[in-house]
């Protein structure tokens, strides 16, 4: 073999990994970054490669009352869902890791169960109890359906945090003569929290985002920043879609900037490969 | 141990503390036990009696509602449209996900640094944002539409409102959770492994068919099942990106449920759902449950 022979391959190689990386970045940026400019587009007729740049569909957009209900049910629902979910979630957390009682192993894997069912099916079984309970088209309805989706985060990323907490800085709070709460509070608490954070974190953004289930129980009276966007996304002209979506993504954005000292790898992979 | 030395220990201060650790613990865990059991158990095991008993007044069981809609030829093909979308979904995202978990626990340097930060990316993105994200990239007379019109190619198959939408909106998706997944098994197997394998004389592929897939077999189980879950029981993606018919089960249950006002029967579609995925979710909570047993 000549030298050429490895040289070509060599360059071929490289050829192919930065294609596919290309291919990869085109595929995963190139929807939203079109996103980004109906959102700034005033027209986008065929075949130009860019809008016409305007800014009035921002206006239409906050202009228009049912975008504000929308956006008022959603960050009344939301933070709600989490704070409930973190109320209940956190001490049972704290009783997986820490504390000895029977069936303990199988009550933590039974958090699962609300990812391995198919989410639309279970949105369908949860509206058939709640017409008997007249639960449907009412905002407690709507927090419950939203909770659905915060359990698993705001139990298994607790359960983990507190488990990796050293139990000897506790023991040792013990002997200097604090109590079991003001052991809790004073020390396992802060030891905790940048875990807990990324919990509520994805808890939130888990109920900010729910839409299929909020659709079906919270129509037509209790629509939410994401079930407003069918109406959006299926009934108005792009740039109103686009728009709205700008304003959709601002909460997960405005976590992640918040949350980024927490968010190492380690922790998003905690928090999704449940 | 004896019986009788048994009741003694019990008696004993250590077995009180046990035993009030014991009920603390549980009445810690019982408030969202409740939430589970009122929101995935009940509502689960309503549907399965309910759909069951179509006719309060017959006593009895009876698979009547199943039979009326499998009787349906729309509710058949999109039955099979439904295994055959996720299927696809499923294949296309872990052909994707593996190679670049694998190129991501192995490579060094800056490109790595930069992808690893990309592909997160659609787990930020509400996916009903994704899916209008998909529609206006990929729409006739949309961005990808138009890029081929400047190339000189004016006709291309549909990509949106079609199984390849849905297809592609998916795998967009899906991605990250994948590859999260598929990474966080591969960081746990030992390195040393890996260069011992190496050191021997076994070549990428060798080193890659006999020690690292063998060892992420868990991980990649997990992977596989919960890709197959929430693609099969997504209702946005098709909703928004896919086409009028055949439909996937998520669309056709909805609906019946709020358009049709025919609740029995979206319930019924909910339970085949159910069905149809029971075997693949039961292996993933088994997966997860043998992954973390060092930690649960």
């Amino acid at each position: 073999m000549s030298p050429t022979w490895y040289w070509s391959v060599g360059a071929l190689r490289r050829a192919v990994g930065v294609g596919a990386f290309l291919a990869l970045a085109a595929f995963i940026l190139g929807p939203l970054l079109t996103l980004l400019l109906w959102a700034c587009a005033g027209s986008w007729l065929f075949p130009s490669l860019l809008p016409e740049f305007s800014f009035k569909w921002w206006a239409y957009v906050l202009a228009n009352a049912d975008v504000t209900k929308a956006i008022r049910m959603s960050f009344a629902s939301a933070p709600l869902a989490t704070a409930l979910s973190a109320l209940i979630c956190v001490p049972a957390a704290y009783a997986f890791a820490r504390l000895r009682f029977p069936g303990r192993r199988a009550l933590l894997l039974s958090f699962l169960s609300a990812n391995a069912f198919p989410k639309i099916g279970l949105y369908v079984s949860i509206a058939t109890l709640f017409y008997r309970l007249n639960l449907m088209d009412t905002f407690a309805g709507v927090v419950l359906i939203q909770m659905v989706n915060t359990l698993l985060f705001m139990i298994w990323i607790p359960t983990g945090t507190f488990r990796g907490i050293n139990t000897n800085l506790e023991e040792a709070a013990r002997d200097a003569g604090a109590g079991p709460l003001r052991t809790f509070f004073q020390i396992t608490l802060p030891i905790a929290l940048p875990g807990l954070i990324v919990a509520v974190l994805f808890a939130f953004l888990a109920a900010f985002d729910e839409a299929q289930g909020t659709l079906i129980v919270g129509t037509p009276n209790h629509i939410t920043m994401p079930v407003m966007m069918y109406t959006l996304v299926l009934s108005y002209p792009q740039p109103v879609g686009a728009v709205f979506s700008v304003l959709l993504s601002l909460p997960s954005i405005a976590f992640l900037l918040l949350a980024q000292r927490y968010l190492r790898a380690g922790y998003l992979a905690a928090g999704y490969s449940l | 141990m004896s019986a009788v030395t048994v009741r003694a220990a019990a008696r004993g201060a250590p077995a009180r503390r046990a035993w009030k650790e014991g009920a603390l613990g549980l009445a810690l865990v019982l408030p969202p036990l409740m939430v589970l059991v009122f929101l995935i158990v009940l509502p689960a095991i309503t549907a399965i009696l309910d759909t069951l008993t179509p006719d309060p007044t017959v006593r009895g069981f009876t698979p009547a509602l199943y039979t009326q809609l499998l009787a349906s030829r729309i509710v058949r093909s999109d039955i099979v449209f439904t295994v055959v979308v996720t299927l696809v979904s499923v294949a296309v995202t872990f052909a994707l996900s593996y190679p670049l978990a694998l190129y991501l626990r192995f490579a060094r340097g800056r490109l790595p640094a930069v992808l690893a930060v990309l592909f997160t990316i659609p787990l930020f993105v509400p996916v009903v944002i994704a899916s209008f994200a998909m529609i206006t990239f990929l729409v006739n007379h949309g961005v990808i539409s138009t890029i081929f019109y400047r190339l000189g190619v004016q006709r291309f198959p549909p990509l949106v409102y079609n199984a390849t939408g849905i297809v592609l909106t998916e795998v967009w998706a899906s991605l990250p959770f994948a590859v999260l997944i598929l990474g966080a098994g591969l960081q746990a197997i030992d390195g040393a492994l890996i260069d011992g394998a190496r050191d021997v004389g076994a070549g990428p592929l060798r080193t890659f068919g006999s020690i690292i897939l063998p060892l992420n077999v868990t991980p990649t189980m997990i992977a596989l099942t919960l890709l197959f879950i929430n693609v099969f029981g997504s209702f946005t993606i098709p909703y928004l990106v896919g086409g009028n018919a055949p439909q996937m089960l998520g669309v056709t249950m909805t609906n019946y449920l709020t358009q049709y006002l025919r609740r029995s029967e979206a319930v019924t579609l909910a339970v085949m759902a159910f069905v149809i995925s029971a075997v693949v979710g039961a292996v993933y909570v088994v997966s997860v449950s043998r992954r973390e047993r060092g930690a649960v």
